[in-house]
């Protein structure tokens, strides 16, 4: 990705991203905790099973977006960046497949272990779904005024 | 984090107004509002733009850059309070999304809503959520199993 410096702090430090999936026709948007790995150039969320109707969304239709419009509480400045992107759905391992991303999930919610130790009682909670997004286009507005034209970001 | 509370303005023997269907008080506790709809490739085109009240209540949008794009297209407004804060971790999480269409209003965009869905953790805490959800979850696992018993 040759994504300058800012849009790459954005991805890299910001908690949550909005993400829209589609359900026949509709945007649907909720805010996000992701994980962005600049190895990969993908980003990735994971879903509940219990929260999992924008997984049934995106089996029928994988155009997704994720916008990152929040600095709160990152340290970065203010950018407003939205990435276009096919998802990939993995949920052939529910109990496990999402824990690579725990060292990730950790430094962004740092409490997240004493939710972990309660596994038990939230069992269905921790049975996550994996989603590989795949940018396809990238536009990203500095400073964050969208009353301008974006930026578009080489992939 | 889905949805909690769901209202839909049409079907009734009448459509519901603005303010019946979302409180503005409540909005008004949102800073900005994100508005997404589909873009002519198919994908979802989302972009944050400030907001303000009119004295009856209605969402008026400030018109970002792309705006021309969504005029006429079913549009969605997440209003979002989940915040990041600097030790980690997130302020009290709450947001609001309504369904609807925009028109030009007095260089605004003015929202008309149809559809609203929103969750409080103060109003429903995260374990009362999650017991609501159950059903979600036993259906997406009875979804997958064909392809456990293959």
């Amino acid at each position: 990705m040759q994504a300058p410096s800012w849009v790459q702090e954005v991805f890299e430090h910001y908690l949550i991203c909005e993400f829209t999936s589609i359900d026949n026709g509709k945007p649907v948007t909720f805010p996000l905790l992701f994980f962005y790995d600049n190895n990969s150039t993908k980003f990735v969320v994971t879903s509940s099973i219990l929260f999992s109707r924008k997984i049934e969304h995106m089996k029928k239709n994988p155009k997704v977006s994720l916008l990152f419009s929040n600095p709160e509480g990152s340290g970065v400045e203010k950018h407003v960046v939205l990435v276009q992107g096919v998802a990939k759905i993995e949920d052939s391992d529910l109990d496990h497949g999402w824990e690579r991303y725990l060292p990730m999930w950790r430094k962004k919610e740092p409490y997240i272990d004493g939710f972990l130790a309660a596994r038990e009682q939230f069992a269905w909670f921790w049975k996550r779904i994996v989603v590989e997004v795949e940018p396809r286009k990238i536009l990203a507005w500095k400073n964050g005024d969208t009353s301008k034209a974006p930026e578009a970001v080489g992939l | 984090m889905e949805e909690r509370r769901y209202f839909q303005g049409s079907g009734g023997s009448r459509p519901l107004t603005t303010l019946e269907l979302v409180d503005p008080d409540r909005v008004s506790r949102f800073r900005y509002g994100i508005v997404t709809w589909i873009d002519k490739d198919g994908f979802p085109f989302s972009v944050a733009t400030d907001f303000l009240l009119s004295e009856n209540g209605e969402i008026l949008l400030k018109k970002p850059s792309a705006y021309p794009t969504m005029m006429g297209a079913s549009v969605g407004v997440l209003f979002n309070h989940i915040t990041g804060i600097p030790t980690g971790g997130y302020t009290d999480r709450r947001y609001m999304l309504v369904w609807g269409r925009v028109s030009e209003d007095k260089g605004f965009l003015k929202l008309h809503p149809e559809e609203v869905s929103e969750w409080d953790e103060k109003i429903l805490p995260f374990d009362k959520l999650c017991a609501a959800a159950v059903p979600q979850g036993k259906k997406y696992l009875e979804s997958l199993q064909p392809s456990i018993d293959a």
